[in-house]
C-alpha cells in the first residue's frame, strides 16, 4: 500500500504516472481538465495498459480525498479523467481499472450532495454502454441497483433537483441492466431480489408523472420544458427492461408489477394498470406473452375476495392484454384461461346472491356492492369475448363446448356443487355463461359447420332454446345467428320487411358445401322445429321474432339447398297455420307478427329461388295485405308502437299464402313438390314437455328429479326404457305419415348414431375406434338404454333418460376439452 | 487491490409505522439535526456514515424506508441485504406498538436470517403522552429476543447509542463468522490506511 501526502513536494521522485495524474489538476478548479496533460496521460496509459489500474487507483485515491473535503472542482476534474481513460482504453486491460472507477462512482452515490449522485451517475451510464469481453467475477451491482431505486424515489425539496435525481437513478438502473443482462457471470439482475426494487421504482416514476402530466395545463408548455420528461424516460428503461426479459425472467419482473399495483390500490382506477400491462406486452417477446397472461390469471385468483372494483380491474387488464397477445402464443393455457374468467364469473354471481364473500359465516365482514359486481361480470364476459376473437377457430369451437360444458342444466346441480344460490343463482349463471357464448361466437367464421358445431354443443344450445326464459331464449338465437352466419349476411336482416326487391340488400350467397349439406341433414329438423317452437312461445317478443326471421333468412342463403328450400317453406306455411289455429290462445300481437314473419320470410325466399310463379304468388298476397290488412306486414308490426286490429278472425282468403299454389309454381322448376304437399308437422317429444318442466319459471330441483326416479311412476316407464331399433322403428311408422317415412326414418337413424355420446368423444378425441367396435358398443349402448340426446324427436320413453344423459354431458366435457 | 476507506460496512434498515420518527432518527444521527415537520418518505431514503469504534473504521449503509403501506413492495426489497433492522414504533402510539408483531412477520419473510434487529422506542421526549409502558417493551423485545432502546430523536437522546451499539453488536458478530461473512468485512490489512481520512468525516 502506498501512502502519500497532499502536497506532493517531492514530485520528482514520484512514479510517472502519479505525476501524469497530477498535472491534469489545474491550479484552480475552475479552470477545468488541463487538456493537454490528459492527452498525455492518455497516451501513456495506451501504450501502457498494464499501469492502467495504477493510475484508476491513484486518480480514485485522490477523488476520496477530494470528496472528503469537499473540493468538488476537483471532483469532476477527476471524474472527467476518468471517464475519458474509460473510453479511450481498449476492453482487455480495463477489467481492474473498471474496479478503482466503481469506487469512485460509489463514493459518488455515497455523497448527499445531488451534483456529485448525478455525477457518478452519468459516468456510470457511460460506463454501462461499454462492451467489456473480460468477464469480471468478483463485481458486484447490489449497491447501485439499491442506490438507483433509491434516487427513484427521490424526496428532496426542489422539485426540479429532485426530477433530476429521479432521472439520474431511471439512467442508472438502465445502466445497471445493460450491464447486466448478458453477463451471465454478473448476479443475476432478474433475482427477485433485484427485480424488487428495480421494477417499483420504475412504475413509481411512471405513476407520479403520469400524475404532473394530467396538472400541465397545456401540452405545448410540457414540451418546451424538456427534452425528455422522466415519464418518457422511465418508459423507455421499463420497455428495454422487458424487452431483454427471457422466459424464465417473466415472472420476476412481472410478479413486482402486480405487487405495486396492490399496494398503491392501481386496480381500480384501471388506466394506469391497463397503461402498464399495454408497455409489457408491447415489450416482451411475443412468445412469452401467456406467461403474462398466466400470472394475471393467477393474481386473479388470488384476489377473489377482494372488493369487486378490484377484480373489475384485474379482469380489465386482462382483456387488454389478451387482445394484445398475439393468437397462437396464448396456445397452451387457452382453456386454463377461460376455466379461470369462467370461475370468477360464477363467485361473482355467487357474492351478488348471497351478499357476503365467505358464503355463510362471517356476515358484515365487507359489504357487496351489487352493481359493482355487475359490472365485474360484464367486464369478465367482455374478456372472455376479447380472448376468443384472438384464437382460430378450431380453439374457439373447442372454448364453446368448455362453456357449454359450465352451463348449469336446471335440476342439476352438478356444475354447482358449491352454489347456494338456489335456482335465481342458477338462472343467472345460465344467462351469464351464454353471454360469454354470445360473445365467442360474435365474429366466427368456419368453413366446416359439422367441426365446428358438433351435436355435443348444439344439442345442449337447443335445449335451451325451450326454456321459458325469453331472456334465455333470445341469447341462444343470437348464438345460432352468429355461428350460421359466415358472410356477414346477418346485420341485413336486422330490418324485417317485405320488400318487393332483395338485391338491394346485397347479401352474399356462396354455393353450399358438402359438409353443409350434411349438417343440415344431421340437424335440419331440430332447427326447424325450435324456429316454430320459438315463434309459438308467448313471452316472445319483438326482438326473438326478429332473430327467428334473421335465423331463417340466414339458413336460407348459408345452408340451403334445394331440399332445405322446401322443408323452410313447408315451415313457413305450418307457421302461417299455426298463426291462424285457435287452438293454442296465442296472443295478438304473436299472431300478427307469426304472419308478419311468413310474409317476410317468404318474400325473401321466393326471391332467392327466383322461380317467377312463386315470386307472383308472394307478391300478390303482400299488396292484397298492405291494402286490407298491413297489421299482418312487418312493416307495421315490427315497430314501436304496432298498430294491431283487435281480432284475427277475417284473415282468410286473399291475404293468406296458400300452399296449394306454392307447390304448384315451384313444381314447375322441378322442386319435390311431393314433400311441399306433406304439411310441416313439428314433432312433439317428451322432451318438450320436460324442457318446459325444467325450465327456470318453475323451480323443479334435483331433488324432485330423484323422488320421480324412485317413484311408481318408475314403473310405468321401465318397459319403455327397453327400448330397441324396433320400437323406435315402429313409434317412426305411427307418428309420420306415410310419404315422409322412409326419408324420415333414414335421417333418424344416422342422426341417432351421430349423436350418441360415445361416438361424440371418440371422434372428437381423435382416438377412433374402429367402425366395427363402435357400431357394437352403439348397440349395446342403445339395449340398454335410449339414447341419451336431449333434443332427439323421438323416443317415448325419454324422460326416464334426459335426466340421467344430461350428466353424462357434464362429465364428458372437461375431458374433451383437455387439449 | 483495494483502498477502501473503512473496515467494515454495515446496512442498517430501518422499518416501523408511518410517523415514528423514522427519518428524524436517521438525520439525528448522519447530519445532527431534528427536521421539524418531516414529511413522509417516498419509498427509500439513503444516508452513510462512517463511525469509528475502537479504531475501527465502521461505514453504516443506512437505509430508511417509508412506513406508508403503499410503498411496503419497495421496502421489503430492502430488508433482504440489511445486517440489521431497526424496528421503530412510537412511545406515545399505542397502535404502532400493536403492530410490532406483524412488523416482526414481514421480517422474517423477507429479512435475512442471520439479521441482528433492534426494537427502538422513540419520542421520549413526548413522556407525558407516553401509552406504552417501557416494561411492556422490554417484556416484548426479551420475548423476541431482540435488543430494545427508548430514544428521542428531537433531544437526541440514545440516538448516538442506538447506532453505536448496532455497529458493536454487528462487528462482534463479524469476527465470529468471519468466514461466512466475508463481503461485509473486507480481510484484515486490507482499508487499513489513508491516514488523511481520520475521525468521522463528512456529513
Amino acid at each position: 500500500m502506498f501512502i502519500f501526502g497532499v502536497c506532493g513536494c517531492c514530485g520528482a521522485l514520484r512514479p510517472r504516472y502519479k505525476r501524469l495524474v497530477d498535472n491534469i489538476f489545474p491550479e484552480d478548479p475552475e479552470d477545468g481538465l488541463v487538456k493537454a496533460n490528459m492527452e498525455k496521460l492518455t497516451f501513456y496509459a495506451l501504450s501502457a495498459p498494464e499501469k492502467l489500474d495504477r493510475i484508476g487507483a491513484y486518480l480514485s485515491e485522490r477523488l476520496s480525498r477530494d470528496v472528503a473535503r469537499h473540493r468538488y472542482g476537483y471532483v469532476c476534474i477527476a471524474m472527467e479523467a476518468l471517464d475519458q481513460l474509460l473510453m479511450a482504453c481498449h476492453c482487455q486491460s480495463i477489467n481492474l481499472f473498471v474496479e478503482s472507477f466503481l469506487k469512485m462512482v460509489r463514493k459518488l452515490l455515497e455523497s448527499d450532495k445531488p451534483s456529485l449522485q448525478i455525477l457518478g451517475t452519468n459516468s456510470f451510464v457511460k460506463f454501462a454502454n461499454i462492451e467489456e469481453d473480460t468477464p469480471s467475477y468478483h463485481r458486484s451491482y447490489d449497491f447501485f441497483v439499491s442506490r438507483f431505486s433509491e434516487m427513484c424515489h427521490s424526496g428532496y425539496e426542489d422539485p426540479d433537483i429532485r426530477t433530476k435525481i429521479r432521472m439520474a437513478g431511471i439512467k442508472g438502473l438502465q445502466g445497471v441492466v445493460r450491464k447486466t443482462v448478458n453477463d451471465e457471470l454478473q448476479a443475476n439482475i432478474w433475482d427477485p431480489q433485484h427485480m424488487d426494487k428495480i421494477v417499483p421504482s420504475l412504475l413509481f416514476n411512471l405513476q407520479s408523472g403520469e400524475r404532473t402530466e394530467s396538472r400541465s395545463p397545456s401540452p405545448l408548455q410540457a414540451s418546451e420544458k424538456e427534452k425528455e420528461s422522466p415519464v418518457e424516460l422511465t418508459e423507455r428503461c421499463f420497455r428495454e427492461l422487458l424487452g431483454r426479459a427471457a422466459y424464465g425472467n417473466i415472472k420476476n419482473a412481472v410478479t413486482p408489477v402486480l405487487m405495486h399495483l396492490d399496494n398503491h390500490s392501481l386496480w381500480e382506477g384501471k388506466t394506469f394498470a391497463v397503461r402498464c400491462f399495454k408497455i409489457i406486452m408491447y415489450s416482451i417477446q411475443s412468445q412469452h406473452s401467456h406467461l403474462v397472461i398466466q400470472q394475471l390469471l393467477g393474481h386473479l385468483d388470488a384476489n377473489s375476495k377482494n372488493s369487486a372494483t378490484v377484480r373489475a380491474g384485474i379482469v380489465e387488464v386482462l382483456l387488454e392484454a389478451a387482445a394484445i397477445a398475439a393468437s397462437g402464443s396464448v396456445g397452451p393455457t387457452v382453456l386454463e384461461v377461460f376455466n379461470t374468467l369462467l370461475r370468477q364469473l360464477r363467485l361473482s354471481v355467487d357474492y351478488e346472491l348471497t351478499g357476503s364473500y365467505d358464503g355463510s359465516t362471517n356476515i358484515g365482514t365487507k359489504i357487496i356492492k351489487a352493481h359493482e359486481e355487475r359490472q365485474l361480470q360484464e367486464a369478465v364476459i367482455r374478456t372472455i369475448g376479447s380472448f376468443a376473437n384472438t384464437l382460430p377457430t378450431y380453439q374457439r369451437s373447442e372454448v364453446m363446448l368448455f362453456i357449454m360444458g359450465k352451463i348449469p342444466v336446471p335440476g342439476i346441480h352438478l356444475t354447482l356443487p358449491s352454489s347456494d344460490s338456489g335456482p335465481e343463482g342458477t338462472r343467472m349463471i345460465q344467462v351469464m355463461l351464454l353471454k360469454s357464448l354470445v360473445q365467442v361466437t360474435a365474429g366466427f367464421q368456419t368453413t366446416n359447420m359439422l367441426t365446428a358445431l358438433p351435436s355435443s354443443f348444439l344439442e345442449p344450445l337447443l335445449s335451451f332454446s325451450l326454456t321459458e326464459d325469453p331472456e334465455v331464449r333470445l341469447l341462444v338465437l343470437q348464438i345460432l345467428l352468429s355461428l350460421i352466419d359466415r358472410h356477414d349476411n346477418r346485420p341485413k336482416f336486422a330490418n324485417m320487411s317485405s320488400i318487393s326487391d332483395i338485391s338491394v340488400l346485397k347479401l352474399k350467397v356462396d354455393k353450399c358445401s358438402r359438409q353443409d349439406n350434411l349438417f343440415m341433414k344431421k340437424h335440419g329438423q331440430q332447427l326447424y322445429r325450435h324456429i316454430y317452437l320459438g315463434c309459438k312461445e308467448e313471452s316472445s317478443g319483438r326482438e326473438h321474432y326478429e332473430a327467428l326471421f334473421a335465423l331463417l333468412g340466414l339458413l336460407s342463403v348459408e345452408l340451403a339447398n334445394e331440399e332445405v328450400v322446401v322443408d323452410l317453406i313447408r315451415l313457413a306455411l305450418a307457421l302461417q297455420d299455426l298463426a291462424l289455429s285457435t287452438d293454442e290462445a296465442l296472443p295478438v300481437y304473436n299472431r300478427c307478427a307469426v304472419h308478419a314473419l311468413v310474409a317476410a320470410y317468404l318474400n325473401l325466399i321466393c326471391q332467392l329461388t327466383t322461380v317467377p310463379a312463386f315470386c307472383q304468388h308472394i307478391h300478390e298476397v303482400i299488396e292484397v295485405r298492405q291494402k286490407e290488412s298491413p297489421y299482418l306486414l312487418p312493416e307495421a308490426v315490427f315497430v314501436d308502437s304496432p298498430k294491431l286490429h283487435s281480432s284475427l278472425d277475417k284473415v282468410e282468403g286473399s291475404v293468406l299464402f296458400l300452399q296449394s299454389k306454392i307447390t304448384e309454381s315451384l313444381g314447375g322448376s322441378g322442386y319435390n313438390t311431393e314433400r311441399l304437399a306433406t304439411p310441416y308437422v313439428p314433432q312433439y317429444t317428451e322432451e318438450d314437455r320436460l324442457s318446459k318442466r325444467k325450465s327456470i319459471g318453475e323451480t323443479i330441483s334435483l331433488q324432485v328429479e330423484v323422488e320421480s326416479r324412485n317413484s311408481p311412476e318408475k314403473e310405468e316407464r321401465t318397459p319403455a326404457e327397453e327400448i330397441t331399433f324396433e320400437t323406435l322403428k315402429n313409434a317412426i311408422v305411427d307418428s309420420v305419415g306415410m310419404e315422409e317415412q322412409e326419408r324420415e326414418r333414414r335421417r333418424q337413424v344416422v342422426e341417432k348414431f351421430q349423436k350418441a355420446p360415445f361416438e361424440e368423444i371418440a371422434a372428437h378425441c381423435g382416438a377412433r375406434a374402429t367402425q366395427l367396435q363402435s357400431k357394437l358398443n352403439q348397440i349395446f349402448e342403445i339395449t340398454i338404454r335410449p339414447p341419451p340426446s336431449p333434443s332427439g324427436t323421438i323416443s317415448s320413453g325419454y324422460g326416464q333418460s334426459q335426466s340421467r344423459s344430461v350428466p353424462i354431458y357434464e362429465m364428458k366435457f372437461p375431458d374433451l376439452c383437455v387439449y | 487491490m483495494s483502498m477502501e476507506d473503512y473496515d467494515y460496512l454495515f446496512k442498517i434498515v430501518l422499518i416501523g409505522n408511518a410517523g415514528v420518527g423514522k427519518t428524524c432518527l436517521v438525520r439525528r444521527f448522519t447530519q445532527g439535526l431534528f427536521p421539524p415537520g418531516q414529511g413522509a418518505t417516498i419509498g427509500v431514503d439513503f444516508m452513510i456514515k462512517t463511525v469509528e469504534i475502537k479504531g475501527e473504521k465502521v461505514k453504516l449503509q443506512i437505509w430508511d424506508t417509508a412506513g406508508q403501506e403503499r410503498f411496503r413492495s419497495i421496502t421489503q426489497s430492502y430488508y433482504r441485504s440489511a445486517n440489521a433492522l431497526i424496528l421503530t414504533y412510537d412511545i406515545t402510539c399505542e397502535d404502532s406498538f400493536r403492530c410490532l408483531p406483524e412488523w416482526l412477520r414481514e421480517i422474517e419473510q423477507y429479512a435475512n436470517n442471520q439479521v441482528v434487529t433492534i426494537l427502538v422506542g422513540n419520542k421520549i421526549d413526548l413522556a407525558e403522552k407516553r401509552e406504552v409502558l417501557r416494561q411492556r417493551a422490554e417484556d416484548f423485545a426479551e420475548a423476541q429476543s431482540m435488543l430494545y432502546l427508548e430514544t428521542s430523536a428531537k433531544e437526541s437522546d440514545n440516538v448516538e447509542k442506538l447506532f453505536l451499539d448496532l455497529a458493536c453488536e454487528l462487528i462482534r458478530e463479524a469476527k465470529q463468522n468471519k468466514l461466512d461473512n466475508s463481503d461485509t468485512a473486507p480481510m484484515p490489512g486490507e482499508g487499513k490506511t489513508i491516514s488523511y481520512l481520520s475521525c468521522c468525516n463528512i456529513n
